[in-house]
């Protein structure tokens, strides 16, 4: 088991040494400072509220905003979950907690878009890389099993994931705080959800949200592990899983009237269509059917990959 | 007769319709150094990769020290190092990192291992920069560090002289000299030069369009290298050999008007000398082909592939 550990170290060492993965996270953290200056710029963030006064201050800013919408038909559709918001406060009597580093993190959950295409990067090359590099002789020549090694480099494309998730979480919880300050340590918030407006914890909102993309990001990044070792070709495969995480929505719309529609991986990967409130994409499927369809086409896909790399000659390039 | 490292037991690989390698089998022994030999395209690498586990075999067996490596795999392996074809390492990584890398992936290897390793094949002053950055010399001696290693029983090397400078093909060939003489390695070292391996080399298979057609057995050993094959044609022929024995305690053959032996370099304006003194005429002197070499050529003939 020592040695199992010790591959995924290697693994990770290639990773992380590489120049191209310390730009992804430079590009991430840019972005998220640079959200970080445009919500603060943003005027109708209000950091706290007065412990007598925030009464009159949620009064005073539905005025505004009905002001607003009066002059610009256009606002209506963002104003009015606003003032529905400010009125539930009103209502319950609950003094709002105000904009900090939680509100920050759970409104960077679309980031995570961009942790799906560089972990689809980097599963991408992991093993077309080696093949490429040539290293994949010296790599294969060692009393360790291929399908250990194969293992050990996808675990390593999860925990790459992993990581960049927990980097895009903490800067963003940084970032957050150096601007706004902290809204204490278990924040609550009210928010516009599908079932009417809700008092909700923050830090649960931000596990659901970010949870229920992990699902489409581990989809497509070990469908991209899989292009990556049948076809050794790692422009291939980030093109492919690219392609498929932007048109898959679209796919699923152009064969909706299709009998087996719902069989696409594409239908299966939106968890949330089951919360409450929410209408599933297909009439007829049900949590339970789209997580068996994600494991069967998880399984599909590790198969794949593992038959091929298992029976592969390597024999020139 | 020595222990076996090594056995391939009529070994074929087929690549697609092609019968590449159509049935190999020889022994290496513990100690030795077996050169595999061969024009362009004979089927060397193949073989090797076979050998290396990095090819699945069509028929036949690979034994390393008892162990198949189709039922066996692991144990088999454990006991081989190699290097095939370029040593192609990490360019991102520096020397040192590439060596902890495979030095990761084998229980056991200390960093004083990795050290040995670097100092044996010279490359301590590199061992801070990337690899991306080195000559093909230096890559190839990162190569052979690598399949060093975890003090294999067999020792696998493919072209390994490609791209060294002479002072850099000496240096490996006396080390690899010293690992099986010393170490009791087995090592296999193929090659499309037969003067290059020759010189290193206990004995010689010579593989031809996936067919071993010889394995030769090298009688000079590296003591005895500076020793010539001289020819002479020379009359009296009887008379000529006497004198040298007599003078010089050399046994030379005759074969029609030439005599043949061996001599050291720096004896032959002396022992010419001597001859003439004695009344020998001398029509030509000329260095002879080593047996060997005229043998390959006979076998594979010279510049052929296929
Ligand atoms: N992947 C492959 N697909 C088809 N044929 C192959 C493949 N690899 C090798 N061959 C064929 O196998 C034969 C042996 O090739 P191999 O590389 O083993 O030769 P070699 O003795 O190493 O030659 P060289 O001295 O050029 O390195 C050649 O005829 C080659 O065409
Ligand atoms: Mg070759």
């Amino acid at each position: 088991m020592g040695n199992f550990f010790n591959l995924i170290h290697n693994e990770l060492t290639k990773i992380y040494i590489q120049k191209a993965t310390w730009v992804m996270y430079t590009i991430l953290a840019v972005v998220i400072i640079g959200a970080g200056i445009i919500v603060n710029t943003a005027d109708d963030i209000k950091v706290s509220y007065g412990e007598d006064t925030w009464r009159a201050e949620l009064q005073e800013e539905n005025e505004q905003l009905t002001t607003e919408m009066e002059g610009e038909e256009f606002l209506e559709s963002i104003n009015s979950p606003l003032i529905e918001r400010n009125n539930y406060y009103l209502e319950n009597d609950i003094q709002p907690a105000g904009y900090g580093a939680w509100n920050f993190v759970m409104e960077n959950s679309m980031l995570l878009s961009l942790v799906s295409l560089f972990t689809i990067i980097v599963a991408a090359g992991i093993v077309a890389n080696e093949f490429r590099w040539g290293t994949i002789k010296l790599l294969l020549i060692r009393p360790i099993s291929r399908t250990r090694i194969l293992a050990s480099k996808y675990i390593s494309v999860l925990l790459f994931a992993l990581f960049t998730l927990l980097f895009v979480l903490i800067w963003s919880w940084i970032i957050g705080a150096i601007f706004f300050g902290i809204e204490g340590w278990n924040p609550y918030t009210v928010l516009n959800k599908s079932s009417g407006v809700e008092y909700v914890s923050i830090i649960s909102e931000i596990i659901s949200d970010y949870g229920y993309q992990l699902v489409n990001l581990i989809m497509m990044a070990t469908f991209a592990f899989m292009v990556s070792s049948v076809f050794r070709n790692s422009a291939l495969a980030v093109g492919t899983s690219i392609f498929l995480m932007m048109a898959g929505k679209s796919i699923v719309a152009f064969f909706s009237d299709r009998a087996w529609a719902k069989y696409i991986l594409f239908a299966n990967t939106d968890l949330s269509q089951y919360t409450n409130g929410n209408e599933p994409l297909i009439e007829g499927m049900s949590l339970s059917f789209s997580i068996t369809v994600l494991l069967v086409y998880f399984v599909l896909f590790l198969a794949a990959s593992w038959g091929v790399f298992k029976q592969r000659d390597i024999a020139g390039h | 007769m020595a222990e076996t490292a090594m056995e391939l037991i009529n070994v074929k690989k087929t690549i697609g319709s092609k019968e590449v390698i159509k049935g190999l089998s020889f022994a290496i022994h513990k100690g030795e150094v077996f050169g595999f030999i061969g024009p362009n395209g004979a089927g060397k690498t193949t073989t090797i990769r076979m050998m290396a586990g990095l090819m699945k075999l069509s028929d036949g067996d690979v034994r390393i020290l008892e162990k198949s490596i189709k039922s066996d795999y692991k144990e088999a392996i454990r006991e081989v190092g190699a290097i095939v074809e370029n040593p192609e390492m990490y360019p991102f990584m520096t020397g040192l990192q590439n060596l902890s890398h495979y030095a990761r992936m084998i229980p056991g290897i200390t960093k004083e291992r990795i050290q040995e390793v670097i100092s044996v094949v010279g490359l301590e002053k590199a061992m801070k920069e990337k690899v991306g950055k080195y000559s093909l010399g230096m890559r190839q001696r990162l190569g052979i560090a690598q399949a060093l290693l975890h003090n294999p029983s067999v020792l696998i090397l493919d072209e390994p002289t490609n791209g060294l400078d002479p002072a850099g093909i000496r240096e490996i060939r006396m080390y690899i000299r010293k690992l099986a003489t010393e170490k009791n390695v087995a090592v296999i070292i193929s090659s499309h030069l037969l003067s290059e391996i020759e010189l290193m080399c206990d004995r010689i298979g010579v593989i031809k369009n996936g067919e071993l057609v010889t394995v030769q057995q090298v009688n000079e050993r590296a003591g005895q290298k500076n020793l010539k094959q001289v020819q002479m044609e020379v009359s009296p022929v009887n008379q000529a050999i006497k004198l040298l024995k007599t003078h010089y305690h050399i046994d030379a053959v005759q074969t029609e008007a030439f005599l043949r032996f061996q001599s050291k370099k720096e004896n032959i304006p002396a022992l010419i000398q001597t001859l003439a003194a004695n009344g020998i005429s001398i029509y030509q002197v000329g260095a002879a082909k080593g047996s060997l070499e005229d043998k390959f050529f006979d076998l594979i003939g010279e510049n052929t592939i296929g």
